[in-house]
């Protein structure tokens, strides 16, 4: 029985930070769902990116992953970019949300 | 899903002297305003120096590092040759400089200069062609990237033929072959390049979304015919069918502004950044400069046309471009020195990379010398385009300034 939980693994990314905005994808909304694996905690992670042309996305990927595989007793790790549904401001925390002045 | 990976980016020690020298060039374009008069003839060869020293030296060195960076984000492939831009630079660079001295000092120089500058752009315009070559992408940003270099190098086989013309060694009508030589130049390439890039990096930077591309689909589609029927109606010196082609880009020009404002209003962040302040000049100079040009040519006068120029130039083109650097020039040395710490250590957000208070002095001698700058050649005011000039250097010389900081940042 696995033990890591879907809170666990959105703690974990929310140690990746954009750099251009300064807040972590997380509270930036751009993480849509972790699915995992309850025997073999393998964990799937669903995100977006706030662009499509985004030059850091395989980067920005590659950390997520890396902050998944931190987890301890964690199986494989996958990492999915969708772009449907599209990221939008609604998304993100109320504190980013502020931030950006879009409140 | 985009495969725009690390692989595809060009090194920093590749891009950054694009940058050094695009920078160097503008201080060096604004330190030469002070030895103007406002009452000068665009036709003037001094003028023309000024005009290849600030497009040439300048636009044209960022635009090239620019490219060597988004070509792969657009196009989502990698370079076909990227080392050749190790070559662009120095032919590029040598080549303005020998122009500029052609133009200035001695005009035998002319031909040198144009034909280093030629075989620059040349390398330039064939890499970006066996770049397009590798992508499967058919995007109008695509077809977009194409049409510019081939007007790239339409205008530069023009620019030759002047340059041969006025050493002596062609027999050539330069004055017709001038206007298809600015038009293919300024409207075929500068413009419809910073149209392009403008629409993948302003709604990147604003992180507006889902907003209609219609206008600008438009816009693309219109400028490129429009400078199509000003070049050819140049070259065979048919004067009418020149302002239709003038009527069909300013309609372009229109709906991408049109299409800038539906970004506008989409816009998530509201910060007044040095980037947000200089995209809201440019664009406010760019219909000021739009607007001079139909009083241009509804009524004439040589003042209006050059104060419409001065404030596409140096108002429009000038404020794009620097407003961009400022985030540019620090996701690039991010890039190349902090992302590998990501996750290790603690790394800088991209914003604390520059000087603010630098930033602010740039922009705000740099607008209020365009505007006193484009008073002084509507009202042909010497006190007022002098004025002009020396805020445009002093807010050049912060450029330089905060600039060589960017890139030293975390050396």
């Amino acid at each position: 029985m696995c033990s890591i939980s879907k809170e666990n693994v959105f703690d974990a990314i929310s140690t990746v930070i954009d750099p251009e905005v300064g807040f972590n994808l997380v509270e930036m909304g751009l993480i849509y769902d972790a699915i995992i694996d309850e025997e073999t905690c393998n964990v799937h992670v669903i995100m977006t990116l706030s662009t499509q042309g985004c030059p850091l996305h395989q980067m920005i990927k590659q950390w997520v992953y890396e902050a998944v595989e931190r987890i301890e007793d964690v199986g494989t790790v996958e990492v999915e970019v969708v772009w449907e549904p599209a990221w939008n401001i609604s998304m993100a925390d109320d504190n980013v949300k502020k931030a950006l002045g879009g409140m | 899903m985009n495969p725009v990976s690390k692989d595809f980016a060009p090194p920093l020690k590749l891009i950054a002297p694009f940058f050094r020298f695009g920078v160097v060039f503008y201080l060096f374009s604004m330190m030469a305003l002070l030895f103007f008069e406002p009452s000068f003839n665009y036709q003037q060869m001094g003028v023309a120096g000024w005009v290849h020293l600030f497009l040439l030296g300048f636009v044209m060195m960022i635009i090239f590092g620019a490219m060597a960076q988004l070509i792969p984000v657009v196009l989502e492939v990698g370079h076909a040759v990227v080392d050749v831009y190790y070559i662009i630079l120095p032919l590029l660079a040598t080549g303005v400089i020998v122009m500029v001295a052609g133009f200035w000092f001695m005009p035998a120089l002319l031909p040198y200069g144009g034909l280093l500058v030629l075989i620059a752009m040349i390398i330039f315009a064939f890499e970006n062609v066996a770049t397009l070559k590798k992508t499967e992408l058919q995007t109008l940003t695509v077809s977009t990237v194409k049409w510019s270099n081939g007007y790239l190098l339409l205008g530069i086989l023009t620019g030759f033929a002047i340059a041969l013309g006025l050493a002596g060694d062609l027999a050539i009508d330069v004055s017709l072959m001038l206007k298809a030589h600015v038009y293919a130049v300024i409207g075929g390439y500068v413009i419809l390049t910073i149209i392009g890039l403008s629409l993948i990096l302003i709604p990147m930077f604003s992180l507006a979304h889902g907003f209609d591309e219609t206008a600008i689909n438009r816009a693309f589609k219109l400028v490129i015919t429009g400078v199509g029927i000003v070049f050819v109606g140049a070259l065979i010196g048919l004067e009418w069918m020149m302002y239709i082609g003038y009527a069909v880009t300013f309609s372009g020009v229109f709906f991408y502004i049109w299409q800038i404002y539906i970004i506008a209003k989409l816009t998530v962040r509201k910060e007044l950044d040095v980037w947000a302040k200089s995209m809201i000049f440019a664009f406010a100079t760019f219909i000021v400069a739009i607007l001079l040009g139909f009083v241009y040519f509804l009524a004439g006068g040589q003042n209006v046309l050059h104060a419409a120029v001065w404030f596409l130039f140096l108002g429009f083109i000038s404020s794009m471009i620097t407003g961009h650097l400022y985030k540019i020039v620090p996701f690039l040395v991010w890039f190349e020195r902090f992302s590998p710490l990501v996750g290790k250590e603690k790394v800088p957000m991209l914003h604390e990379m520059y000087s603010k208070e630098g930033a602010a002095m740039m922009f705000n001698f740099t607008v209020v010398g365009v505007l006193s700058g484009g008073l002084g050649l509507l009202f042909e005011s010497d006190i007022l385009f002098k004025a002009g000039g020396s805020f445009l250097f002093v807010g050049g010389i912060f450029l330089f300034i905060t600039m060589n900081k960017m890139l030293a940042y975390g050396e």
